[in-house]
């Protein structure tokens, strides 16, 4: 050996020393958080910060332009909800304004509470929502119009340059629909057009600060005085139970404690929404206490699970991801029957899959309401275990018999099947591999396809019938209607071009009447009860027909530091009881 | 001269036209429609709201069309209003640039503190383990992936040893202003954004040094007596730095636009950052606005470069 050679080895022995001991090194504390170490005493101590670590920026502060999750978070900070679901079902219950239903189903009477103020010393009054609802109106760029289409006069109110439900000027001064009791301004009530059980959680509406917005909704406001107010990217007054103070766009964005929220001001004095490029990210400022709390992947879970200054809290997750069979498919004919869709979930193994793809964080899945909404089935639905003698024995009776090379075929045509899922999506691309590689040994020719997201959504969306299967996630907040990703009416058409969510083209009128029933019933009862029978008969047809594979449910892991107290997040809701949670020192 | 700049001003014009029509048509031409990506998942979202929102934003119209309209407002420079921000595109965009331009200028002045002497120091070692050691350096700059290497720097001076940040570039709850943690974020993000150019700079400076000290104004210098540091310092590498100097005018623009990845993995909120993430949402203003922006932004960085050049060098021709 030269002695160059001798240099260089000793070069790189001494460089790998260096990076060994440098990530083998146990953790210090944590650069920002406080330290994690108990105090003398667990009362509550004020002060502090709460950082959130998130994946995405937030487009804006304004709840009537709001589409994405982390705006969300952001308003709900600032603006208060008048309705609330309860942190655990996800059933409605009264927050900033208690309320009542008439018997007929049609008039909702609200109230807001007496202590419920605007951080400038105003009282939060029911012309705020109204303002809300006006603001939905007037807005150009709201994805949200028609939310609100059921009230009374709403149509005759709202703008839209094009469409036939809003028209370019509106016809009507007001909402008529909407009355607020001349002899208590907390006080209106709401009537409907027609009876809608989802209708209690759309009227939470928004409820803004009239004193900031109503100057952008007066009669000759145009769309974009409203759309292009100042105050939406910087909210100067707040009926939540923080204040905005900054927002560094794409870095972070601080909301400091409201003195004057009417639940009690918050124990801490910031909350703090850092924007990060990943989930990755997130991970490693968790580790090193830059973020106090997050949600982390399943594949990161063994890791945090080292770390010894933080908590995970585990729950079922409030969405699922399956596979969606194209039953209309004109080269996947196979998927239109009923036994070679059942056929489909026996001869998978969801179990070992869950293993494979999310490290056992999930639960299989049978139908599409998951576990913790209240609408979940009682009785007993198929479970699906894996039986590959069963599956094959259901692809016989269905007509599909091996040929000499192994693949099934039927009336001289392979059974071949196209798995699409988001590329990009570790996850979901594994479990397409995983599913493809099952269905081979039915002897279908199954294969993966990853493709941009974007596109899939298009083709999805629009009813395109390339698509064989296809494997994404329903995110299920809210009430439980399931009318856009079921009813017949939502069956994208490319022919008459129609669009929906209900792509996989299955039809079926036991199925759209139990929606129906569960969404406008006939005799106006929207008690939970009454939905739930509904939604009993539309999951069971769903478990039977199977015109999804429904997948599983993933495990939300929530980690949040050690010394972050009363912090209990739960499938609906995070923020519930904000201003309970303290640092401890 | 001064027609030398004008010609090339006026190059630079359908060299932008046509940087516009690519990336217009690329970007459209891409898989999905944005407002049914960000509407997706929407409960009560119909047809009709989709085609009210297609209309608000101009995407009913044919796509020649929107060219047109879109190269109208460019020359007003008017950028349209973000679909997913709802706010002026390059507003949001000038909003990020001062990030990415601190985090280039710390990387520029990276690769030259340390690329420059290494260059001359392998040049005046030629043959020793250090020069070997410098251009194993060299490749290792050069073949590393920069976001294998941040990840690796992140898990081993942020999550290991805790000495730095793992992200950001202000510790949350500090002063705007408070330049220490700045400079406690900006160290490991500027470090990765320079490696290729300390390497590159590396090799250079060591090329033209050997070169530069061959040349017979050294030997001159030599034997006029003059102390060794004077000959290597003041005479040979003035005129080995030449490709450098020369060089820098497309660097900063390179660095701005190449710093996607190192803004990616160290969640810094910059240009890269920004139009990676209108790019996944389709937000086609932000994209478009991000794109000429560095166009702009490298046309007169090749044009700060030809005019070095021009001044440097008198065989290119001005007039």
């Amino acid at each position: 050996m030269t002695r160059k050679q001798r240099t260089a080895r000793v070069l790189i022995a001494g460089l790998a020393a260096t990076m060994l001991v440098a990530t083998a090194c146990t953790p210090a504390g944590p650069i920002t958080s406080p330290s994690s170490t108990p105090a003398a005493t667990d009362q509550i101590q004020q002060g502090g910060r709460v950082i959130e670590g998130w994946a995405t920026d937030l487009a804006t502060i304004q709840p009537v332009l709001t589409a994405d999750t982390t705006s969300q978070r952001a308003y709900q900070l600032i603006y208060d909800n008048i309705i609330q679901q309860d942190p655990k079902t996800g059933e409605p219950k009264a927050r900033m304004a208690t309320y009542s239903i008439s018997n007929d189903g049609l008039t909702y009477t609200f109230e807001m509470n007496a202590k419920a103020n605007w951080s400038d010393g105003k009282p939060v009054i029911a012309q705020d929502w109204l303002t809300g609802l006006q603001g939905v109106a007037k807005s150009a760029k709201t994805v949200r119009k028609s939310t609100f289409q059921d009230i009374q006069g709403f149509n005759d109110y709202c703008v839209a340059a094009s469409g036939t439900q809003c028209k370019p000027t509106a016809s009507a001064a007001s909402i008529s629909g909407v009355t607020i009791d001349p002899a208590n301004p907390k006080k209106w009530s709401v009537k409907m057009a027609k009876v809608s059980c989802p209708a209690i959680l759309d009227l939470n509406g928004y409820t803004i600060p009239t004193q900031v917005f109503g100057k952008y909704l007066t009669a000759t406001s145009k769309p974009e005085d409203f759309d292009n107010a100042p105050e939406n990217t910087n909210p100067t007054v707040s009926s939540g139970p923080f204040k905005f103070k900054e927002w560094r766009k794409g870095d972070q964005a601080i909301f400091s404690r409201n003195e004057t929220y009417w639940q009690g001001a918050p124990n801490v004095d910031e909350y703090v929404m850092k924007v990060v490029a990943n989930t990755a990210a997130i991970t490693n400022g968790l580790k090193t206490g830059e973020i106090t709390f997050g949600t982390i992947i399943a594949r990161d879970l063994a890791d945090m699970q080292t770390v010894d200054t933080v908590k995970i809290t585990k729950y079922s997750n409030l969405g699922y991801t399956f596979i969606g069979w194209n039953t209309l498919s004109p080269t996947a004919t196979g998927l239109a029957d009923k036994r070679v869709r059942q056929a489909l979930a026996y001869g998978i193994d969801m179990e070992a899959v869950i293993k494979a793809v999310v490290f056992g964080e999930a639960v299989p899945h049978y139908a599409d309401m998951v576990p913790v909404q209240w609408s979940y089935p009682s009785s007993a639905l198929e479970p699906y275990k894996y039986d590959k003698a069963k599956a094959l024995q259901l692809l016989k009776d269905a007509g599909w018999v091996a040929g000499s090379d192994g693949i099934l075929a039927k009336d001289g045509k392979k059974f071949s099947l196209t798995i699409s899922t988001n590329s990009g999506n570790q996850e979901r691309e594994t479990l397409a591999q995983v599913a493809a590689d099952q269905y081979k040994q039915l002897g279908i020719d199954a294969k993966a396809r990853p493709e941009a997201f974007q596109g899939l959504v298009t083709k999805l969306t629009t009813g395109d019938q390339t698509l064989e299967a296809t494997i994404i996630g329903w995110s299920l907040g809210g009430d439980p209607d399931p009318y856009g990703r079921w009813h017949s009416a939502n069956i994208p058409d490319p022919a008459k071009k129609t669009e929906g969510f209900a792509f996989t083209g299955f039809r079926d009128a036991a199925l759209d009447k139990a929606i129906e029933q569960g969404r406008n019933p006939s005799d106006g009862n929207c008690s939970t009860a009454a939905r739930k029978a509904n939604y009993e008969t539309f999951n069971k047809i769903l478990n039977e027909n199977q015109p999804y594979n429904f997948g599983y449910v993933n495990n939300t892991l929530a980690v949040s530091q050690k010394s972050l107290q009363n912090f209990n997040p739960a499938p609906y809701q995070t923020l519930y009881n904000v201003h309970e949670w303290w640092v401890k020192k | 001269m001064r027609n030398f700049i004008l010609r090339r001003l006026v190059y630079a014009i359908p060299t932008l036209i046509g940087i516009s029509i690519i990336t217009f048509v690329i970007v459209r031409m891409a898989p999905g429609d944005p407002i049914r990506f960000f509407t997706f998942g929407q409960r009560d979202i119909t047809g009709e709201d989709l085609d009210r929102l297609r209309h608000l934003y101009g995407l009913d119209k044919p796509l020649p069309l929107q060219y047109v309209d879109w190269m109208l407002a460019l020359v007003q420079l008017n950028f349209g209003q973000s679909f997913i921000y709802h706010q002026d595109a390059l507003q949001l965009l000038l909003t990020r640039v001062p990030n990415t331009l601190q985090l280039a200028i710390v990387a520029l002045a990276l690769q030259l503190l340390i690329g420059v002497p290494l260059g001359v120091l392998a040049a005046l070692k030629r043959g020793s383990w250090i020069d070997g050691a410098i251009r194993v350096f060299g490749v290792a700059g050069h073949a590393l992936p920069q976001f294998w290497l941040g990840l690796v720097l992140i898990i081993v001076f942020a999550v290991s040893l805790r000495l730095l940040p793992s992200q950001g570039m202000l510790t949350v709850g500090k002063d705007f202003w408070d330049i220490p943690d700045r400079i406690k974020h900006i160290l490991l993000p500027a470090f990765v954004l320079s490696l290729t150019g300390i390497a590159n700079y590396s090799r250079i400076l060591r090329t033209e040094t050997l070169d530069v000290l061959g040349q017979d104004f050294v030997r001159t210098a030599h034997a006029k007596g003059l102390h060794e540091r004077t000959v290597v310092f003041v005479h040979a590498l003035r005129n080995a730095l030449i490709p450098v100097v020369t060089a820098l005018g497309g660097i900063l623009a390179g660095l701005v636009g190449g710093a996607l990845v190192v803004e990616q993995v160290f969640s810094w909120p910059g240009v890269g950052q920004f139009t990676f993430q209108a790019a996944i949402a389709k937000d086609y203003p932000i994209v478009q606005a991000a794109t000429m922006f560095v166009s702009v932004l490298l046309v007169i960085s090749y044009l700060l470069r030809d005019i070095a050049y021009a001044l440097v060098d008198p065989r290119i021709k001005t007039g």
